[in-house]
């Protein structure tokens, strides 16, 4: 049996008919063609499906979709600004080559804006603590802090 | 096809309704941080989805000296709330050590009682508080000490027509009333508990009045180490009675070997673990 | 071409690893799309005497189901070209691939393969290599447990004497290494994507790491000219081996071209970790002759890897450690004995620097070992026996850029070791 799901995405308010067993993973990437939250582990442990419900990252596989109702969704889709320039995090990630097969990107990137939204000087520690629970198997830790301290820093000059 | 069928009520009348009802067959959610992965690899698949994120029973107060958690609280809420930090701040510091931010915004205390895991991080501060549980079904509420809610792993005393409405946690003795939590798992993040400990002291002129240790991943159920206690009543506690007590706390346990740990390992380090974790309660370095 | 030579150079594809619009497989999502899910042996050993798929056929919202009958060309594949794509039995492991189904979604699919008639006879397994090596043992293949090089039941290195070595020998210092099994656990798990397009090509979205290796395999397999399969892939999200055996495209394949609907097949991260290649376990048995100076003058090694159920890369990585595993010392008399046994496990592969890794941990391990039995300090070990340019290999190759000296002085001074003064001056271009 499938319920009407109504929830705002990125923006723009979504209506989707969805069975109770239904995660919001499988919602936004087979129902709506949002791609960037990845499927990894269905188990919340690896990060790579972590998006950001109510400005709080949460696993997209953990969360029955239909529990979203009237709540507000944001992806990477998202951080692209309205004039197709890259968010700061986004650039940061690409030029400290904190990006190797790009499976986990997306989800460290949510994790990393949504510290930087709370606290806009956070000390390595507190980007650690803010990316430790999205793993990276090709071993991007390093230059993913380091792309988040050059943002939270004020980024690097431009050109 | 199973036709699955899915209530989001926003009262918890309406909520306790559908449990008398349908009872064995409702399956409750709330974060879905134990119960979803369940669901995604078709190890549970429920008849009727009880969702309870709807029924406002995120709630944090102070009531009659207690603090009063409604069972819907996320761990990051009470990772940061500053009523839990001043009332149970060892509480606060288990929150704090679970799994990742991610995990801790969904997942909630209610959630992790009822789940039930020998390793359930929540309990042991808990028991150590002597905090009760608030159940409740359509026919009345009854209330239950968290050291008498588990009865084996996965297992409690909550019945199929039962929801946990608020965990209610009275105040400690006083400013000499100390506590500590400590975790040790295979990674500081992402992982469950290979052993956790909560302890309580209650002193006066540094003297150990009452006291309790609870120790996680030890046993079927989170335990409470009462002949450990007793060591410590009465007494002022030094290096050779952390010791003792430590050795006795792990002699009331009975750990296994698991994917995380063998139970040879855990004795070791729950009687490190808990030796530490009564020092930081004393204010002793050891 | 030269002007970005010791430049840092952004990777092509960062751009869209940031934007969240680099197309993995499982980001391919076709109109009319059938999503599959396999039936594996619930035994770890086992005879098949029926099968029948008809039921779960019959399904509402099943599209098809395949078993070994419906490969159109040879069902088989890996290296050692001896894995089925669907086993008509016999059963070798615990989630081998006996058929797959495809319905319009995951939940029916899996419900499709509750209605397929399975009846195993269950056999007595042998899970570890030392008892599959022994007579009498469960056969884990027919042609029995032990691989056969052409060189016989191992595969042989001999150098000199080692016989002679052990006697002028001062020390005799012996000792048996494991490795357990590793998982790659790339953030990727596999999928395949495929479908017939409109010029009647066979088209399938890949994750492989080796797409003409595998290409030749699939070709092979559908019984088609590599000109009628379009293998579109390049895009892996994390491989670092787990991609380098077939997990998902045969299977989708066989499926699409006999249903002639595009499929979907994608591994569950369980699947992934029970089922697919890993880097095998492995021994390794030292005997060294070492004199009073430290000089290793005898090396005797028995490696013996598990190569799980099938010849994925078995014999192929055994070759590979036998050529390297005396380590880059000189030592004038080598004999290596490198067997290949199989059990009833899945089949280990490839995984960061396969045939290589396990062996320099096991070797170096004993090198600390000689150490200390002799009594010396263990960067002295490594440096007196090191190979210097010239020095003859265990196969009898000539060493060529020694550099062995010169990369630990530098991994000394980088982690703040003082080197004793002889050793600083030791040079790879003398002894």
């Amino acid at each position: 049996m499938k319920y009407r799901l109504s929830f705002i995405l990125n923006n723009n308010l979504e209506e989707v008919l969805v069975k109770p067993t239904e995660t919001l993973l499988d919602v936004l990437r087979e129902k709506l063609n949002v791609k960037s939250p990845k499927r990894g582990c269905d188990t919340g442990d690896c990060g790579v499906c972590t998006i950001l419900l109510n400005g709080e990252p949460i696993r997209a596989c953990l969360t029955i979709a239909l529990t979203v109702e009237g709540k507000d969704v944001k992806t990477v889709e998202s951080f692209i600004s309205k004039d197709g320039k890259l968010h700061p995090l986004q650039r940061a990630f690409h030029e400290h080559g904190a990006t190797q097969c790009g499976f986990c990107t997306p989800g460290m990137l949510i994790s990393a804006k949504a510290l930087l939204d709370k606290n806009s000087s956070p000390s390595r520690d507190d980007i650690v603590e803010a990316v430790s629970g999205n793993i990276c198997r090709c071993g991007c830790y390093y230059e993913i802090v380091e792309a988040v301290q050059a943002v939270a820093g004020g980024g690097k000059k431009e050109g | 096809m199973k036709e699955i069928m899915y209530f989001a009520p926003s009262k918890v009348d309406e909520a306790l309704k559908i449990l008398a009802e349908h009872r064995k067959k409702v399956t409750i959610l709330a974060g879905g941080t134990d119960i979803v992965p369940r669901m995604n690899y078709y190890d549970v698949e429920p008849d009727i989805l009880l969702y309870i994120g709807g029924l406002g029973l995120n709630y944090l107060k102070e009531e009659e000296g207690k603090l009063v958690i409604g069972s819907a609280t996320t761990w990051s809420k009470l990772a940061c709330d500053s009523l839990v930090a001043e009332k149970a701040s060892v509480l606060s510091e288990a929150a704090r050590r679970g799994s990742s931010i991610a995990i801790r915004n969904a997942g909630t205390i209610g959630g992790n009682l009822a789940n039930a895991s020998p390793a359930a991080d929540l309990a042991t501060p808990l028991m150590v508080m002597d905090a009760e549980l608030l159940l409740a079904s359509a026919k009345g509420e009854r209330v239950v000490g968290v050291t008498d809610f588990f009865t084996g792993p996965g297992e409690t005393v909550l019945k199929p027509d039962e929801l946990i409405i608020e965990i209610r946690v009275p105040a400690l003795a006083n400013s000499e009333s100390k506590t500590a939590f400590l975790k040790l798992g295979r990674r500081r993040a992402m992982t469950l508990s290979v052993v956790n400990v909560a302890v309580r002291l209650d002193t006066e002129d540094r003297t150990c009045y009452d006291a309790r240790i609870a120790l996680g991943s030890m046993a079927p159920t989170p335990i409470r180490c009462v002949k450990a206690e007793e060591k410590l009543k009465g007494k002022s506690i030094d290096k050779g009675l952390i010791n003792e007590c430590a050795e006795q706390a792990v002699a009331e346990s009975n750990p296994i070997d698991d994917q995380r740990a063998t139970a040879w390992y855990r004795r070791k380090a729950g009687t490190a673990l808990v030796s530490r974790a009564i020092a930081q309660a004393a204010g002793l370095t050891i | 071409m030269s002007d970005n030579v010791g430049k840092p150079i952004p990777r092509y594809d960062g751009v869209g690893h940031v934007s969240g619009t680099t197309t993995y497989v499982d980001d391919v999502q076709l109109p009319g799309m059938l999503y599959m899910k396999v039936l594996r042996s619930p035994v770890h050993k086992g005879v098949i005497h029926q099968l029948d798929v008809s039921p779960a056929e019959k399904m509402p919202g099943v599209a098809g189901a395949v078993t070994a009958k419906n490969v159109p060309g040879l069902n088989a594949y890996g290296m050692g070209g001896d894995q089925p794509v669907f086993s008509p039995g016999p059963i070798r492991y615990k989630g081998e691939v006996i058929a797959a189904v495809a319905a319009v979604d995951e939940d029916t699919a899996m419900e499709a393969l509750d209605q397929i008639q399975l009846d195993i006879e269950e056999e007595t397994p042998v899970f570890d290599p030392f008892e599959a090596m022994k007579e009498g043992a469960p056969l884990v293949r027919p042609e029995g447990n032990v691989f056969k090089f052409n060189s016989g039941m191992t595969r042989k290195v001999r150098l000199g004497d080692v016989e002679a070595g052990f006697k002028e020998a001062d020390f005799i210092i012996k000792g048996t290494y494991t490795n357990g099994v590793n998982d790659h656990a790339p953030m990727e798990t596999q999928a395949s994507v495929a479908y017939i397009d409109a010029t009647d090509r066979l088209a399938i979205h890949t994750c492989s790491q080796d797409l003409y290796f595998h290409l030749g395999m699939l070709s092979a397999i559908f019984g088609l000219p590599m000109n009628k399969i379009r293998y579109i892939g390049g895009t892996v999200g994390g491989g670092f081996g787990s991609k380098n055996d077939l997990h998902c495209d045969h299977i989708a394949g066989v499926m699409a071209l006999k249903i002639r609907k595009p499929v979907k097949y994608r591994l569950t991260r369980q699947e992934e970790t029970l089922f697919t290649t890993k880097r095998g376990a492995w021994t390794f048995q030292f005997k060294d002759g070492v004199k009073k100076d430290g000089r290793i003058v005898a090396r005797q090694i028995k490696t013996i890897h598990d190569s799980g159920a099938y010849n994925a890369m078995g014999n192929y990585v055994v070759d590979k450690n036998a050529i390297l595993i005396a380590g880059p010392f000189a030592i004038p008399n080598i004999w290596i004995d490198g067997i290949c046994v199989f059990t009833n496990k899945p089949p280990s592969s490839s995984q960061r620097g396969f045939g290589i890794i396990n062996g320099t941990s096991a070797e170096q391990l004993q090198m600390n070992r000689i150490a200390e039995v002799i009594g010396m300090d263990p960067w002295e070990i490594r440096f007196i026996n090191a190979w210097r340019e010239g020095d003859l290999g265990a196969t009898q190759f000539k060493v060529v850029a020694a550099g062995l000296i010169e990369a630990m002085q530098k991994a000394a001074a980088l982690a703040g070791i003082e080197l004793p003064a002889h050793l600083k001056t030791m040079s790879s271009q003398r002894r």
